[in-house]
């Protein structure tokens, strides 16, 4: 592989809302490379499954949890694949693909068009500035109508969504395609579709695709003078269309709009061809990397085989043959034997078996290039370190991680369990971000954390799976905060004497709300009123304070402290005291800063048939939910709603049952809000309770 | 964010003007209709009315039209922003965080909404949400679709669940768009079922406000009112008032 010219490589996710088919269209796409020999399906009847979706649990569930990559071939292209997962509660591997990855294809369903997810995604691509092809699936589903999606596309998303194909039918009928390019129609035969026969367009769409064609040509033409001179003199070739089209995509200035069905087989090969034609291959990307050497400075990377090496390791994954890390070579190659540093720890380490991945299966290669994305073998490792040849000293931007809403406590079954469990938990940590782990030390329970309830639900399974490690769980606890309310001062002496050496300090001063969260210092102390070596142990003993609020136990956020006075004694004052006096201070002056509990809001969205819209407007009111609004189009509603996280445990069986499992939802954590007061109440005598329950008798 | 800005934001306001001028504001059951050609600002003041509601602590349903739901929060965010730049408000931010919590976006596209639908999400939002709204907002309804029999069928739902109801029209084709007692033309058939009807014209750079219609009054009369032009704000009209 080390021969494939770099411009004829490309690395594409496929992004979309869940059930648009992403998954059977990946599959097709393997099948047409001759990746695979037959067809699964999804939720297949004969109990194998797609071919991507390679952990038992997501052939259970029929959706994609963890993006497998694969590399395909494509006439004489090469494309690295990487399935991404649809649900929100894991947009975390989203995030991370789109960072490796050059180009997207995003599929969206030709009846439900621009979903919440779809949005969601198209923020990400945007985000990261990825170039995208959109190909609406299920032309042959009841309702399928490409120009709505088209259209919406170009309204809701705010893209020059521009159709390079027409539909030949639709719904039942749906039969082909028109190549608006080539002006020809296009039929899949054969048992899978994989025969492509190109014909005159049917009289009766004639006139429909020339007018589609003038279109095309009229939006591709703002991307070349070449193109609109020869369009002018009616002398247009496909070729120049295609170059117009891939300016314009690659600028994301343009997007080309395909369809079909992947379901019955229908338009996968031009989208291949689209995918080459119309997508960057990885020396159009521009890169940069932190250099850790100067201050934060960030680089361009240099795209050439022989320079020196940087990559970014994006997944880890323990499959049957032992710790694989998938990397993205961004500079320089690397071959077998090759001597790596990893950046973030410092550590050196030896490339050894080097492999290109298939879902489930995979290929020895001795090396690869910039652009490519391949997997090492037995590298300990966390996903988003770098890895640099020696002398090189850099990181490649970290992606984005946010701060897990959610925890639950587990306790295994037995004590046989509790290894398998502890090494189930380690790999997973370190595999995903945003899955977290700790022992509380209170209850000495372990307790994990994530996104939401589906994404702990799922590794909870995989425990059993994977680890035949079996697990009791707790109930779903929020990941509240807690905040003060006003400006308060303190004044507080910290002052023991137990014999031999005593503790003295004193700390004067006040803490006030910080609006953008988190905490901050101030030392005002003037005259040497607290010795230096001691203001670093009164932020430290802030610090410690903060970290367990006095109203549940939970973090204090949005803290500013400011220390501006004193007092210290000559031999008892020591860091202890002054940490000590820190804490003090906070206990004293917390109670007196009107403190308040914080919680996660999520932002959900709710889509599913009009008629069920009241029955949703009543489940988010008494979820202690604001709506934000409603959107109905013909049959079809939306609802956006701002809802505390504490009430939405449970909420996909009440929507499923309320509307007989028409209606989907999803949702992401939006912010921090005031938790109302009866309710704060009620959290603040639990927490006493639970208190009382275990102080020492 | 305390009350007193609030209330001297709402005392301030240039819509005290309106209501004084339509016998103390529009009433509960009753139905108003800004009429103007298009681009003119009527969404500005449909916002501008039910953010006035909002600050005096009123639940408002903002329906829409095939507009876009960001669109409106933006229009919302903007004219709210300049209500309260006079007063210099350090907490506005907060203050317009809890404002928007009573408003409820609903957004129909026009070809399959029809009224009954439209109706029947309404009191699915204010009965099954338990959403006490007392003014709904209606943005870009067409009149010329929606006869006289539609609008009253709006008219008693809002007496039915003791709302009120601010409409705009956009009037459309070749003048004269108005008969001789200044109705628009578009709305003759509906004049019976409207309880107050506006219209807004260009004058000069300046938009003025002409109350067509006031509860059982129909006699035209200029309101001491004006569009301001960059804030797009209902402003008192200085030359009027002079």
């Amino acid at each position: 592989m080390m021969s494939t010219e770099l411009a004829k490589m490309r690395n594409i996710g496929i992004s979309a809302h869940i059930d648009s088919g992403k998954t059977t269209l990946t599959e097709r796409i393997l099948f047409y490379c001759k990746k695979i020999h037959k067809i699964h399906e999804v939720k297949g009847k004969d109990g194998v499954g797609a071919t991507m979706d390679s952990m038992d649990l997501e052939r259970e569930r029929g959706i994609t949890i963890a993006s497998a990559t694969t590399n395909v071939l494509w006439g004489d292209h090469s494309i690295n694949i990487i399935d991404t997962p649809g649900h929100v509660d894991f947009t975390i591997e989203v995030e991370r693909s789109l960072r490796v990855l050059d180009s997207a294809v995003l599929v969206l369903c030709s009846v439900g068009g621009v979903q919440s997810q779809t949005i969601t995604v198209d923020r990400q691509l945007r985000r990261y500035n990825v170039p995208f092809i959109a190909f609406i699936n299920k032309l042959d589903r009841t309702g399928a109508n490409l120009f709505k999606v088209r259209d919406q596309i170009a309204e809701k998303l705010g893209h020059n969504a521009v159709l390079l194909q027409i539909p030949i039918g639709l719904e039942e009928d749906f039969r082909g395609i028109v190549d608006l390019v080539s002006m020809k129609a296009l039929y899949f035969d054969g048992p899978d579709g994989e025969i492509v026969r190109a014909e005159a367009i049917p009289a009766e769409l004639e006139a429909e695709a020339r007018a589609a064609r003038e279109s095309l040509v009229d939006a591709a033409s703002m991307f070349s003078d070449e193109l609109m001179e020869a369009a002018l003199e009616g002398r247009a070739t496909e070729a120049m269309i295609h170059a117009a089209v891939r300016r314009g995509a690659i600028a994301r200035r343009l997007v080309p709009v395909l369809a079909g069905s992947a379901f019955r087989n229908k338009g996968i090969q031009p989208l291949l061809d689209a995918v080459v034609r119309y997508l960057p291959d990885p020396s159009e990307v521009e890169n940069r990397a932190v250099d850790l050497n100067g201050d934060g400075v960030e680089r361009v990377l240099v795209f050439d085989p022989s320079a020196k090496t940087v990559a970014l390791a994006f997944k880890l994954e323990e499959g049957s043959y032992g710790q694989l890390t998938y990397i993205r070579i961004y500079q320089g190659s690397l071959r077998r034997g090759d001597e790596l540093v990893n950046t973030r720890s410092g550590q050196k380490v030896k490339v050894g078996r080097l492999v290109r991945m298939h879902a489930d299966t995979m290929e020895d290669i001795p090396g690869a290039v910039c652009g490519d994305i391949v997997a090492l073998f037995g590298i300990d490792c966390a996903s988003g370190d770098t890895f640099c040849s020696p002398g090189l000293n850099l990181a490649m931007t970290a992606i984005y991680v946010p701060d897990p809403v959610i925890s639950l406590a587990i306790t295994p079954v037995d004590n046989a369990t509790a290894d398998r469990v502890a090494k189930a938990l380690n790999r997973f940590s370190k595999e995903d971000p945003t899955f977290r782990t700790y022992v509380d030390p209170e209850s000495n329970q372990t307790i994990i954390q994530g996104m939401g309830e589906l994404h702990l639900d799922i590794y909870i399974e995989r425990m059993k799976r994977e680890y035949r490690a079996e697990v009791e769980t707790g109930m779903p606890q929020v990941a509240y905060r807690e905040a003060i309310g006003q400006r308060v001062a303190f004044d507080y002496t910290h002052k023991k004497q137990t014999g031999g050496a005593g503790q003295f300090a004193r700390v004067i001063g006040h803490f006030e709300p910080l609006a953008k969260g988190g905490y901050e210092f101030a030392n005002e102390v003037r005259g040497g009123r607290i010795p230096r070596e001691f203001i670093s142990s009164c932020d430290k003993g802030f610090r410690a304070a903060l970290r367990k609020g006095l109203l549940i136990g939970f973090p204090v956020t949005g803290v500013r402290a400011v220390l501006t006075d004193g007092q210290f004694h000559p031999v008892d004052s020591s860091d202890i005291a002054f940490q000590a006096a820190a804490q003090g201070a906070f206990r004293q002056a917390y109670a007196k800063s009107r403190p308040q509990i914080l919680e996660p809001l999520m932002k959900v969205s709710i889509e599913g048939p009009s008629e069920f819209a009241g029955n949703v407007f009543a489940t988010i009111s008494q979820r202690r939910g604001v709506i934000v609004s409603s959107v109905e189009d013909g049959m079809f509603a939306r609802v956006d709603a701002e809802v505390p996280l504490s009430e939405m445990f449970g909420y996909s069986s009440v929507l499923r049952s309320l509307t007989q499992g028409k209606a989907e939802f999803t949702m992401e954590f939006l912010k921090y809000g005031r938790v109302p007061g009866q309710i704060g109440e009620l959290l603040i005598e639990q927490y006493a309770e639970k208190q009382r329950a275990s102080a020492p008798k | 964010m305390s009350p007193s800005v609030k209330e001297e934001l709402v005392k301030r306001s240039p819509l005290r003007i309106l209501e004084k001028s339509i016998s103390g504001g529009l009433g509960r059951g009753n139905i108003a209709v800004l009429a103007s050609r298009k681009g003119v600002g009527k969404t500005a003041c449909l916002v501008h009315i039910a953010v006035d509601k909002l600050l005096q602590g009123k639940s408002v349903i903002h329906v829409s039209y095939s507009s876009r739901v960001d669109h409106i929060i933006n229009w919302y965010e903007d004219i709210f922003k300049e209500i309260a730049k006079a007063p210099r408000m350090a907490s506005a931010l907060e203050m317009y965080d809890e404002l928007i919590r009573n408003r409820v976006i609903m957004n129909f596209k026009q070809e399959g909404a029809r009224t009954e639908q439209v109706l029947r999400s309404l009191e699915a939002m204010i009965v099954h949400g338990q959403f006490a709204a007392e003014t709904i907002i209606v943005d870009g309804l067409d009149f010329g679709q929606a006869g006289p029999e539609e609008l009253r069928k709006f008219k008693d739902f809002a007496a039915r669940l003791g709302l009120e109801v601010w409409f705009s029209a956009s009037l459309r084709g070749e003048e004269p768009l108005f008969d001789a007692r200044g109705i628009p033309l578009l709305l003759e058939s509906h004049v019976g079922v409207i309880d107050v009807l506006i219209s807004l014209l260009h004058h000069g750079d300046h938009v003025h406000f002409t109350l067509v219609k006031d509860h059982d009054r129909l006699a035209p009369h200029n309101l001491r009112l004006k569009l301001d032009p960059t804030t797009l704000l209902i402003a008192k009209d200085a030359a009027k008032a002079a």
